[in-house]
């Protein structure tokens, strides 16, 4: 069965899901805002409407840009098109995901999350692999499988869509604390902690979201950051080891060519919980370091005397 | 004896000539005729299901079995001794029975059900009460005025009483086209009587809506409720296919072009709160009703129109709130003994708001697809921008409409969220309920560290000045006013125009001499709080902006208030 697939974004990630896509078969368009060559069969296109004969349609833009092509995406597609987005990221203070951004600018009620350890380059290389998608349509799942996967990528599914959304942008975040510590000469034994007890303080607030606890120690959430932390040259990571040095946060941002978003979902979601009287012990931690209010010895301090209690 | 003769066994008047509806009557006056082909209909797609898997038959039968059994045991009256050896045998047979014997007796149970299920409509029974109960209502309000509303075209007392909001030309243009299904908040026992009214004088045609079966115990209601379209919901019985049996009893209905009412949040709000979460089962049978019609290609629009039920006092107040405190609320599914079965409670109530111009106000609020879009003036859906498109695509697979159960359920869980935010957007926040939000917020303030049960036991104990009290009213006011023309909420008129000082004199007005206890009351130039666990329930309507209209040094308090939230 040939599918129409269409590709929202150009990056890294879009390139891939074409690529793979194309690979299996399938008829692809991929859109951006300025004109790309790919390689045939892949059609490049700068008309959204192009999209619309699409059956599946993938968004693979960065969470700040969602919005702006859910919204093109508004003008033409309607309730028969299936949607599934990668971006690893939530929108704006009230930690909106974007499939809440797709069901609010589009029609789209199919739709879908697809993330964990899943990287562009070995996607668009078909080597083994595998991604969890959330979402609450099956037949989603059986066309994604259909379109990426196949003995390449194994992709499991989660009705938990909130919960993989968050877990997946979080990773983002926890990313960056670990890449700080392991700069700074932390054992593994730290990073561990850091890791679990982390992505567990993340968790918690996922669950007054609406999500799982257990989405955050699956594929989407602790199985991407073991696939970050073993090396997959998460753009995050670096940014985290340049703090350790001493680099100021904007300006290694900037160094880094690549946006990273991890802290500022941190902080959405540190006020967020602190709203509700939840503790964040790690997170207000780090963001505090990056924010010059701490020193990483008064930070490694205050987190070694809290008090423990059960795991 | 006769109470239960009556329940169970429904009262009609004998038709002498039969009443042949005319093309303008509203679909429910087509009922009668068709009644026996919507319970055939019903039993036939229930049994179909189970009939070519053996496993799930038996299943089926056992499980209705051992339930009916349970119930019965427990209940231990006249219908127990009738049908508890009925089971009882049917439970030791079930496994020895061949595939011919357990179809024909799930084809008997399910008949049986679904006959229970399917109510009966009579025109004349429905003229009379459109005529009778406006005035009944209007003669325990103003008994001095009981013979001149016996003869006006509508009792004045109703409409100083209840306000009606909402497009509802709009809703009377689509009605003839469609189904339109009316899915309002709940928050007393009232509120179908009150909507049944909101309808008549909106012009909008009647529905058919899910009694509990405790309401058929009055002969009187079960009389009315028998003959005006209700189909009877006995929540006792646990078997799952009976509440397969109700499900589909609504989705045929539906697809058959029947105006429909159902509650959403399953029962009263037990809180006070905006319903968040909602029960799926009833919403479910609506969309598949619509993707049933199109892969048969019938293309009926089905219409959601959210509904808010707004009172400045509500009749049994004091018992849901009593009954969220406890935690019982989720336990106790029916309360038989709250303040709707006395009589003397409905008088006062009804006394009591008969002075408060708008102490009820219904609103319809915008129609909506089955997948939660809005739709234009001819009940076409719409894309955020404007752009009409069609509804049936969201049931095709590959361009052909197929029937998808589980993509169906995952519609509804949708639609589910899309209608708590429209049910924020469209309650008519009342003056009692603003008043009550502020008093309590007071409370937590002065209050600091302390948990909510040890908080609604200050009977008396909290009092504060009158001028900073109106002075915090007159600002939140402000920040709601502000909320509203966001489109996030709505006011009443009270709230809207009246000065923060009548603002809490009306809401004391209202608490005052109709709860056992006041919520609040005036002595001298303080207010003191003498019932806060009233106050909660008032207040609780605005949890959800709890955050937004306070100010920064009410704001700690205000959060407290939100979390409450977080326990719908």
């Amino acid at each position: 069965m040939t599918l129409r697939i269409g590709v929202v974004g150009a990056g890294g990630f879009g390139r891939a899901i074409a690529r793979a896509s194309a690979r299996h078969g399938h008829d692809v368009v991929l859109w951006s805002r300025q004109p790309r060559d790919l390689f045939e069969p892949i059609r490049a296109s700068t008309e959204i409407e192009d999209l619309v004969e699409s059956e599946l349609i993938f968004l693979a833009v960065p969470a700040r840009h969602a919005e702006a092509a859910a919204e093109q995406l508004g003008q033409v597609i309607d309730g028969r098109h299936l949607m599934v987005h990668v971006s690893r990221g939530l929108t704006g203070p009230d930690l909106k995901t974007v499939t809440a951004v797709l069901r609010e600018k589009t029609v789209a009620r199919r739709v879908g999350a697809l993330a964990g350890p899943l990287v562009a380059k070995t996607l668009a290389e078909g080597r083994p692999s595998g991604a969890v998608l959330g979402t609450r349509f099956p037949e989603i799942t059986e066309m994604v499988r259909h379109a990426l996967g196949g003995a390449e990528l194994r992709v499991y599914d989660s009705r938990d869509v909130v919960g993989v959304e968050l877990a997946s942008a979080t990773v983002g975040f926890l990313t960056v604390v670990l890449g700080y510590a392991r700069e700074l000469g932390a054992e593994p034994s730290t990073l561990a902690v850091l890791a679990t007890r982390g992505m567990v303080e993340i968790s918690r607030i996922g669950q007054t979201l609406g999500a799982d606890e257990s989405t955050f120690m699956g594929l989407a959430g602790l199985g991407d950051l073991i696939a970050a932390v073993a090396g997959d040259e998460r753009p995050e990571f670096r940014l985290g080891q340049a703090l350790a040095r001493g680099a100021e946060l904007t300006t290694a941002v900037r160094e880094l060519g690549a946006y990273v978003e991890g802290i500022e979902v941190a902080r959405h979601m540190i006020e967020h919980a602190r709203r509700l009287g939840l503790q964040t012990p790690i997170s207000s931690t780090f963001v505090a370091v990056v924010e010059g209010r701490m020193s990483s010895e008064d930070a490694i301090q205050a987190l070694m005397e809290r008090r423990i209690g059960k795991e | 004896m006769l109470k239960r003769f009556l329940s169970e066994r429904p009262l009609r008047l004998p038709h002498l000539k039969p009443y042949v509806p005319r093309p303008s009557d509203p679909s429910i006056f087509w009922f009668n005729a068709e009644r026996d082909d919507i319970v055939s209909d019903v039993v036939n797609r229930i049994c179909s299901a189970h009939e070519h898997d053996r496993a799930r038959l038996e299943m089926a039968l056992n499980d209705a079995a051992f339930h009916e059994i349970r119930r019965l045991e427990k209940q231990r009256d006249e219908e127990a001794r009738d049908r508890l050896g009925y089971w009882r045998s049917m439970i030791r047979r079930i496994g020895k029975m061949d595939d011919t014997e357990q179809k024909r007796v799930l084809h008997t149970i399910v008949t049986d059900m679904a006959r229970d299920v399917a109510g009966n409509f009579d025109p004349r029974v429905y003229r009379f009460a459109r005529k009778a109960v406006p005035r009944l209502i209007a003669g325990v309000m103003e008994p001095r005025r009981l013979t001149k509303d016996l003869m006006s075209e509508s009792p004045e007392v109703l409409g100083r009483v209840l306000q009606v909001q909402g497009d509802v030309e709009r809703l009377r243009r689509l009605q003839p086209e469609g189904s339109l299904v009316f899915v309002p908040t709940h928050a007393s026992n009232l509120d179908s009587i009150v909507l049944a009214q909101a309808l008549e004088i909106s012009g909008l045609p009647p529905v058919i809506y899910g009694a509990g079966k405790n309401l058929f115990t009055n002969p009187i209601i079960s009389f009315f409720m028998h003959n005006l379209g209700a189909y009877r919901v006995d929540r006792r019985i646990r078997v799952g296919l009976y509440k397969d049996i109700l499900k589909l009893y609504s989705q045929v209905m539906i697809e058959r072009g029947y105006h429909s009412l159902f509650f959403p949040g399953g029962t009263r709000s037990r809180s006070g709160m905006i319903e968040g979460h909602l029960k799926l089962g009833l919403l479910g049978s609506a969309v598949e009703a619509f993707s049933t019609n199109r892969v048969r290609h019938v293309n009926r629009p089905v219409w959601f129109v959210p509904t808010t039920i707004n009172y400045a006092l509500v009749l049994e107040a004091e018992t849901l709130i009593k009954d969220w405190l406890t935690e019982e609320g989720q336990a106790r599914y029916i309360i038989e003994d709250d303040e709707f079965s006395r009589i003397d409670r409905w008088i006062a109530f009804f006394r009591k708001i008969v002075g408060m111009r708008g102490a009820c106000i219904i609103r319809f609020g915008e129609p909506m697809d089955p997948f939660g879009n809005r739709v234009d003036a001819n009940g076409q859906s719409l894309t955020p921008t404007g752009r009409v498109i069609d509804p049936g695509g969201y049931v095709e697979r590959r361009g052909t409409p197929v029937l998808d159960t589980v993509r169906d359920g995952a519609y509804t869980r949708e639609l589910g969220e899309v209608l708590a935010k429209r049910y924020e957007q469209e309650t008519v926040l009342m003056s009692t309920q603003v008043v009550a939000h502020v008093l309590f917020r007071d409370l937590v303030r002065s209050t600091p560290g302390m948990d909510l049960f040890t908080r609604i036991r200050l009977r008396g104990e909290i009092s504060l000045d009158r001028e900073s009290l109106c002075q915090d009213l007159g600002e939140t006011r402000d920040r709601i006013r502000a909320l509203e023309a966001e489109g996030r909420t709505r006011t009443s008129e009270a709230v809207k125009n009246d000065s923060p000082n009548d603002l809490l004199d009306r809401a004391l007005a209202f608490w005052n001499g109709y709860h056992d206890s006041t919520a609040a009351a005036l002595e001298g130039d303080r207010v003191v709080i003498h019932d806060p666990s009233l106050l909660l329930y008032y207040q609780n309507r605005l949890v959800p902006f709890a955050e937004e209209i306070a100010t920064p040094e009410q704001l700690s308090a205000a959060c407290e208030i939100q979390n409450l939230g977080f326990r719908r």
